[in-house]
């Protein structure tokens, strides 16, 4: 759940807000991938898209599942690495966030033939529709320059 | 009028200020989101309410999103133009080509 500026501001346009902010909660919150990994995920999107609001939110649910700020950075910039720790198949979807917006031309048939080692069909549309959702949120309120405002930088 | 809203709408007659510069948002969304700043919005204001900015500011997002996503699957039409139902190998030859399209606005403001 975000704070309150992001259903401030969809507010404005009722009908929309409601399937909208649905829509949000549920891809991030809901579904048959590890939730850390989403956040980490949503992290790595919003700061590629340069959307200070987005990228300031945590997700209590995921901190309290053991997701900490050192396990973010690393998954937003190092995860290639193996020395950070994240397993082959967070590896490829970490991958899959990082091309989808860099260079979308990478996601042909081989990426998903790799992808489906790891992941189902199910999986891999869910993240797959998460990651373009988020994004697209995180564009637009980086249109707006919005910024979490004190007191309501902690998501859940 | 399809093709010159999307190809040609800043020189175009056929489209208002208002049109034009909603599609301008759609555009700058994109390729360049640093453009949309506060004079970006206050041209958009004379034009639009609140409601109506946020209405087109979070369906150019989703699309944005979602047209990247989709456009790595390569899924066509189930159906052509002149409304057979097609099979994908069919659909990929009829839609599979997206053609580029120039870019209304000047290189020196993107």
């Amino acid at each position: 759940m975000p704070d309150d500026l992001f259903p401030r501001i969809l507010a404005r346009a009722p009908e929309q807000a409601v399937p909208l902010m649905r829509a949000l909660i549920m891809s991030h919150g809901q579904g048959n991938v590890d939730h850390r990994l989403k956040e980490i995920i949503r992290i790595l999107l919003a700061r590629f898209a340069n959307d200070k609001y987005f990228a300031s939110l945590r997700s209590a649910k995921a901190r309290a599942m053991g997701l900490t700020e050192q396990c973010i950075d690393d998954g937003c910039s190092f995860y290639e690495d193996d020395a950070k720790g994240f397993s082959a198949a967070e590896k490829c979807a970490l991958r899959y966030a990082d091309l989808m917006f860099l260079d979308a031309n990478q996601l042909d048939k081989a990426f998903y033939d790799e992808m489906k080692k790891y992941w189902t069909e199910a999986q891999i549309m869910e993240l797959g529709a998460f990651i373009a959702f988020h994004y697209g949120m995180q564009m637009f309120m980086r249109s707006l320059g919005a910024v979490p405002g004190p007191g309501h930088s902690d998501g859940g | 009028m399809l093709d010159e809203g999307i190809d040609n709408y800043a020189a175009s007659k056929r489209f208002t200020p208002a049109e034009k510069i909603a599609l301008r948002y759609s555009e700058l969304m994109s390729v360049n989101p640093d453009a949309v700043d506060a004079a970006f919005f206050d041209e958009l204001r004379k034009y639009y309410g609140d409601d109506e900015i946020v209405e087109l500011g979070a369906f150019i997002g989703f699309n944005l999103g979602y047209h990247t996503f989709f456009g790595t699957l390569k899924f066509y039409p189930l159906f052509s133009p002149d409304g057979r139902l097609v099979s994908q190998a069919e659909s990929t030859k009829l839609y599979g080509r997206c053609r580029k399209r120039p870019s209304p606005i000047p290189s020196s403001r993107r």
